[in-house]
């Protein structure tokens, strides 16, 4: 976390293209993306102003003008993106990461988006939420011919409703987003919105699960339900980059759901308002205040606050599957189980079995045990007091009174004023609490119900 | 020529044997013993005080064996044979004594069986021939107690490593049936679930059972092979088998090896030549097989008043009529035997060559798969091993998995045990088929039983 080189990580480098220079010729230059840290926000460098977006561990793609046209071009293609430190990923993306590029426009802006297919197989682009000609909607055999491969395709339309939007394949869509592909589109409004406030800071992210088999690296593509990766934009806890504010700030998050399931995004600290979804702002008389929102599959959600507290508050999925990394989905519940003599015959075979799990699972986050190759462990992320016990789908927002505006540098972490940290209480210190007499547990019997009392025994001295 | 020769061989014909088996790599420098003696007790005493070795076991078996004892003895049989048949025919006297009235007559007859004397030469060969392929025979029964020996110790030893890795393979399943139990008592787990892991254990019992019997049961056999008894039974055995050997040897052509070294195909042609002889000798005496001469001297006393007596001389010539045998059966008989020889001549040779064949293509194959276990199946099973406790270490599979692949592992390690095991037994089978006899015990002309050999795996 702390090796983000958060400035430096913008380089941006000049892909080499396998497709013919001579057609590439009259196209914008394809902008390819090595680095997985979060880009500065892009300030327009021409075309009608406006606030940028800041996409976690992303980056927004740079455009040209062509005779009053921005002109992007999009190159469809195999990526690695490493989801984590030493956990890379074999995915299919756009510019050298999943997700793509985020795409910043504004409203009215006309729009001309070159896409380059160079995977292996046919793929289109579908502008998910946008008003645009049926022809540019980009469902591969129904709007228009599939994009083969090695060749170009180009979508006009005019960016008619300012909101949040995605794009995505719309050709073999379940293997080409199992696989990663994916994008921001942020539309800014023109001028002043009476339903859009403008902000401080406007963050992005989209939501991905994928497959990867521990141990290796190719996401498999005919899961359905039992993914075990859960990303902010292909990344994971905690690798993702945290959400850092000023004091006062008013925040806006964008999050866009292209995964198989419903996420109830939750912001510790503060509440929030729906300001807005992929079919535009809400009106105000529809936005009450929350600390969660589910977004839907395939939805957009566009969350508002004044950051006013303090501290390092976490933002994650409420799921709470999704906030570790990859389990055995069969594994057993081994909370109770005495495993006296029964570890040392399993030792005895197995010299580096460590009994686990026996107590709960935090033993996954305190443990540093080996792991397959290529693969993150179950829990893990490490705090000022400990061992965070997270992964997958979470991350902090951290809110700083001394958080320059403009900076989206990490802060680091928060430092509590004296007495506001929960804390131990002696014994002798603690009121008495009511306490209940005469009441016994039942009696431990195959299959009933058990009081469970930590038994004492560390596990790990088996 | 008539030289009363043959007298009987002092040793029983050990050494005749031994300089037969010589260098055979299945005798591994060790020799048979006839009878055992004190110096070869307190060798096996000594050899029995370390860990049982194949070469140990053989050394033991060779002295100590009733099976190599029973073997020198029917040498020693076909030894009294030769001499007998070498021996000249006794005369016989014949004296009767005849009275009429006062009169008395002794009458005095030696006589001589002069076709048994004409035919000395012949049977006196013809013996020596059989004698020659009675130690032929012989030789080939030490061998099989060497190679049955050696197999008979590869089996135990195997089996005893097999329940080894069993128990292993148990105590995994025991720590899930536990766990599995202990789950249910706690509520974590249904009985279904529970009596699954129980019913592992109990197939993993059965299996053990039947590994430790057959352990009991491989060593029984090396014993009696030892001709152990007592408180020697209680020898040790190595906790392996030998590492295998680190190249096939070059052998060139098999076929003609063991058609030149083997001893049953030497055997049954020392016998047909025996037959051979046997059969001239047949046709020699095909009319007239007994011819006696003989002397005759009486005498008589008339017992009157002068005592006079008289005395006659003469010879006696006893001639069987050839009217009713003229020796069609008997010749017909020895040329129906010398048939069946030369059928057997050829036989065995046909046995040897295709035993070669099949045992080398047998060795390389059983080869092969140790190899595969050791060099391939072995090391990717240790590394699922590996990779398995990484994903329970990552909470991604569970302990049970973790066992299932532990039982699993040891499955694999004694099937590669098993694998070499096989590769020694093949390999004696092929030292065995090359230079020895039939692995099968010994072919059709030889009626010395095989004992109590095993029935040959490994092929």
């Amino acid at each position: 976390m702390n090796r983000r080189n958060f400035f430096a990580g913008a380089a941006t480098a000049v892909a080499a293209t396998t497709v013919s220079r001579v057609s590439m010729a009259a196209l914008p230059e394809p902008v390819t993306q090595a680095s997985t840290a979060t880009a500065p926000p892009l300030v327009p460098p021409n075309g009608r102003p406006y606030n940028p977006v800041v996409t976690l561990n992303g980056w927004t793609l740079p455009w040209r003008m062509n005779a009053g046209v921005k002109e992007f071009h999009l190159v469809a293609e195999p990526v690695v993106r490493e989801m984590a430190p030493g956990f890379k990923v074999n995915m299919w993306g756009y510019n050298g990461q999943s997700p793509g590029p985020t795409i910043e426009v504004v409203e009215g802006d006309r729009v001309r988006i070159f896409v380059t297919n160079k995977l292996p197989e046919h793929t289109t682009v579908h502008w998910h939420g946008q008003r645009l000609p049926n022809g540019m909607d980009g469902v591969g055999g129904i709007t228009q011919p599939h994009i083969p491969p090695g060749k170009t395709f180009v979508y006009e339309f005019t960016a008619r409703r300012p909101g949040t939007f995605m794009y995505h394949p719309h050709a073999d869509e379940m293997v080409q987003m199992a696989m990663g592909m994916m994008g921001f589109w942020v539309t800014h409004p023109k001028a002043e919105h009476p339903l859009i406030e403008k902000v401080d800071r406007d963050f992005c992210f989209l939501l991905g699960s994928f497959d990867v088999e521990p141990g290796s690296a190719t996401p498999k593509v005919n899961t359905m339900t039992d993914f075990n990766i859960w990303s902010f934009n292909s990344r994971v806890f905690p690798a993702i980059d945290t959400l850092n504010v000023r004091k006062g700030d008013r925040v806006r998050i964008r999050v866009g759901n292209l995964t198989m399931t419903n996420h109830p995004i939750h912001i510790h600290g503060h509440e929030f308002e729906v300001t807005g979804t992929d079919g535009g702002p809400v009106p105000r008389t529809a936005r009450w205040p929350e600390v969660s929102v589910d977004v839907a599959v395939g939805q957009m959600r566009q969350m508002e606050f004044i950051a006013d507290e303090e501290g390092d508050w976490s933002l994650h999925c409420h799921k709470a599957h999704h906030t570790m990394g990859p389990m055995g989905h069969d594994v057993p519940t081994m909370i109770g189980v005495d495993h006296k003599g029964v570890a040392e015959k399993i030792k005895k075979l197995v010299p580096d079995y460590m009994v686990m799990g026996d107590k709960g699972m935090a033993d996954m986050g305190e443990m540093e045990m080996p792991i397959p190759d290529n693969t993150l462990p179950m829990m893990t992320g490490t705090g000022p007091f400990g061992s965070a016990e997270m992964g997958g789908m979470f991350t902090l927002l951290k809110v700083r009174r001394d958080q320059k505006p403009g900076d989206y540098r990490d802060p680091g972490w928060f430092k509590h004023p004296a007495g506001t940290v929960a804390r131990e209480v002696s014994a002798t210190g603690a009121p008495a609490a009511p306490r209940k007499t005469g009441t016994t547990p039942a009696s431990p019997d195959s299959g009933s119900a058990t009081v469970r009392k930590p038994s004492g025994h560390g596990a790990h001295n088996h | 020529m008539l030289a009363g020769c043959a007298s009987l061989s002092p040793d029983g014909g050990t050494a005749d044997v031994q300089a037969l088996v010589d260098g055979n790599p299945l005798m591994a420098g060790a020799a048979a013993q006839r009878k055992p003696d004190d110096a070869s007790q307190q060798s096996v005493d000594a050899l029995l005080a370390q860990p049982l070795d194949a070469e140990a076991a053989v050394r033991i078996a060779l002295v100590n064996s009733p099976r190599v004892q029973d073997a020198f003895a029917t040498l020693q049989l076909s030894d009294a044979d030769r001499v007998q048949a070498a021996s000249l025919p006794n005369p016989v006297l014949s004296f009767s004594r005849l009275a009429q009235g006062s009169e008395r007559e002794f009458e005095r007859m030696l006589t001589f069986n002069v076709v048994g004397l004409l035919t000395l030469p012949w049977q006196a060969r013809w013996a020596g021939q059989r004698h020659e392929a009675a130690k032929l025979q012989a030789a080939q029964s030490v061998l099989l107690l060497a190679a049955d020996t050696r197999r008979a110790w590869v089996r135990a030893v195997a089996a005893q490593q097999s329940v080894s890795y069993l128990r292993d393979a148990k105590e995994a399943t025991e720590a899930g049936a536990e766990l599995a139990h202990r789950m249910a008592k706690v509520g974590n787990w249904s009985a279904l679930q529970r009596t699954r892991e129980q019913l592992l254990l109990a197939d993993a019992s059965a299996q053990l059972a039947r590994a430790e019997q057959a352990a009991v049961a491989s060593r029984e056999q090396l014993t009696r092979l030892l001709g152990l008894s007592g408180t020697r039974t209680a020898y040790t055995l190595p906790d392996r088998l030998p590492p295998l050997p680190k190249a096939a040897p070059e052998l060139g052509d098999v076929q003609a090896l063991a058609l030149r070294d083997r001893l049953d195909v030497r055997s049954a042609q020392a016998q047909n030549t025996a037959v051979a002889g046997s059969l001239g000798l047949t046709h020699a005496t095909r009319v007239i097989n007994a011819m006696e001469l003989g002397v005759v001297r009486n005498t008589t006393f008339e017992n009157d008043a002068d005592r006079s007596k008289s005395t006659t001389r003469g010879f006696e010539l006893e001639l069987p009529i050839p009217i009713f045998d003229w020796g069609q059966a008997r010749s017909g008989r020895a040329e129906a035997q010398y048939l069946q020889s030369a059928a057997r001549v050829r036989d065995v040779g046909v046995l040897a060559a295709s035993e070669a064949r099949e045992a080398w293509q047998g060795w390389n194959t059983a080869y092969a798969l140790a190899r595969r276990y050791r060099d391939e199946v072995l090391p990717l099973r240790k590394q699922v091993n590996e990779e398995m406790v990484l994903r329970y270490n990552g909470m991604l599979a569970s302990v049970w998995e973790l066992l299932g692949e532990t039982r699993a592992s040891m499955l694999a390690v004694n099937a590669g045990m098993e694998a070499q095991r096989d590769f020694w037994l093949a390999d004696t089978d092929l030292q065995l088929v090359l230079t020895g006899s039939s692995p099968g015990g010994m072919t059709a002309a030889q009626t010395a039983s095989a004992g109590d050999a095993p029935a040959t795996g490994g092929h």
